[in-house]
């Protein structure tokens, strides 16, 4: 799929001298050197592979960075706006693209991006088993608690959410999961399961009230809670009888009792587990599981 | 014999030859033709259903493509593997629109998807007036000179004839 956004040189470099399979993220910047990230750690993109050596890194320009948006959107910006509007486009097979530029605005909304400048390309990764250690905690006889996954950007909340739902299947848990992907990067191909439903690029509000209406789900599983709005559509979700699984962003629950918009949550024991991760060893390391009085449990 | 035979092959010869410049003038008048209505159909898609170029092209009309003189298809070559669209590539099969014509034409598809809805579609409107010019005087030059070819191709036949008599 990579082959298919990048350059050709760049692309060959990747398929021919770096294991895909380990790529994090490649991060390209205007006249600035290609970084990769593996495992947490920054490289700079040389002929000859990864490099710690700035001299040796190969530069990108504005141009390849226009390029890349344009093939991403397979040349077809126009279709991909609404997402460029938010500072994202996410390809065929959930590879997620980060973009900088600027942002053109017209009373206070927000109508497109120009002058693109940056690109972070996310490598979805399919890590099998990598929620495993939480599972027991968060599923009891057959019923899935509601659980909130947080960790800081890039520490395997996404790829914890993705397995998970594959372990319910593969256990034959036939509990209706609805998956709320509203940027397109939880389902990267048959990863999802076979009880899953999928609403893509909805804003949470709207993919609750129209997949429990219509889909009757017993779970519904979403990346990234946020604003106020988020809240208040697992607010409804749960009053509606379903549970959750989420995540959300901090890099520690301590972090995270101090966010406002959660504190309904908190005070109301929405959540009946805490999953904390980090990439202290690595992307999806357990920092702890904690039950609603956050008390650590493993 | 051999003569006559000649004779009458000359004359069909010229007619042919006045037959095929005429077609050129057809044929450059259905290539703007089809191109404006390719243009209007992007902007209602693009507008609408917004689905990518490459559908959008492929489930065009294939009776107004085939006059669209091959550009269409080397167009979603470019779409299949969007390296850098070339000019000769894309004008490979396309001798009978003049540089000027060549030169609109490619800045329209190089531009093509690399803006929102809302420019994109400013962007068309922009372009099919252009084409617009372009067809009317594409038209003029039909009648003008389609039918003149014809009409010289005939004469000259005739002409030869006359003189070989």
């Amino acid at each position: 799929m990579l082959e298919n956004i990048l350059p050709e040189n760049i692309s060959k470099i990747i398929n021919n001298k770096i294991n895909y399979k380990v790529i994090n993220e490649i991060r390209i910047r205007a006249d600035k050197p290609i970084v990769i990230n593996i495992n947490g750690q920054a490289y700079f993109l040389s002929e000859n592979g990864l490099s710690s050596n700035l001299n040796n890194a190969i530069k990108a320009t504005k141009i390849m960075v226009e390029d890349i948006i344009f093939r991403a959107s397979e040349c077809s910006l126009y279709s991909v706006n609404e997402q460029i509007k938010q500072g994202f486009l996410v390809t065929k097979g959930g590879i997620r693209i980060g973009i900088g530029g600027s942002v053109i605005e017209d009373n206070k909304t927000i109508k497109t991006m120009n002058n693109f400048t940056s690109v972070n390309i996310r490598i979805p990764h399919h890590i099998k088993n990598c929620s495993l250690s939480a599972f027991n905690s968060i599923v009891n006889e057959n019923k899935v608690q509601n659980t909130l996954i947080i960790s800081p950007p890039g520490c395997g909340k996404t790829t914890f959410l993705r397995d998970f739902i594959c372990q319910l299947s593969e256990r034959n848990i036939a509990l209706n999961i609805l998956v709320l992907d509203e940027r397109g990067e939880l389902d990267i191909g048959s990863t999802i399961g076979n009880f899953s439903d999928k609403i893509c690029f909805a804003r949470k509000k709207v993919g609750f009230e129209n997949g429990i209406r219509t889909l009757s789900p017993n779970i519904i599983v979403t990346d990234e809670l946020n604003e106020l709005e988020d809240i208040e559509a697992i607010l409804y979700a749960v009053n509606c009888g379903v549970n959750l699984l989420a995540s959300t962003h901090a890099d520690s629950i301590e972090t995270f009792l101090k966010k406002e918009s959660f504190n309904k949550v908190i005070k109301e024991k929405i959540f009946k587990r805490y999953v904390v991760l980090s990439s202290r060893n690595g992307p999806g390391t357990y920092e702890g599981i904690y039950n609603e009085n956050f008390s650590r449990l493993h | 014999m051999i003569k006559w035979l000649i004779m009458i092959i000359l004359f069909f010869l010229c007619i042919l030859i006045g037959y095929y410049f005429s077609q050129r003038y057809v044929n450059r008048l259905k290539f703007f033709k089809s191109l404006i209505l390719l243009c209007q159909n992007l902007d209602i898609e693009i507008n609408y259903s917004r689905e990518r170029l490459k559908k959008l092209i492929n489930n065009y009309d294939e009776k107004t493509k085939k006059n669209l003189l091959g550009i269409d298809q080397e167009f979603l070559k470019y779409l299949d593997n969007p390296k850098e669209l070339k000019k000769e590539e894309l004008f490979k099969n396309a001798g009978i629109l003049k540089k000027e014509e060549q030169d609109l034409i490619f800045l329209f598809f190089k531009n093509l998807g690399r803006s929102d809805v809302e420019n994109q579609t400013k962007e068309l409107k922009n372009f099919i007036a252009k084409f617009e010019e372009i067809k009317i005087k594409a038209e003029n030059e039909n009648k003008k000179y389609g039918s003149l070819s014809l009409k010289l191709g005939l004469i000259i036949g005739l002409f030869i004839l006359v003189i070989l008599i």
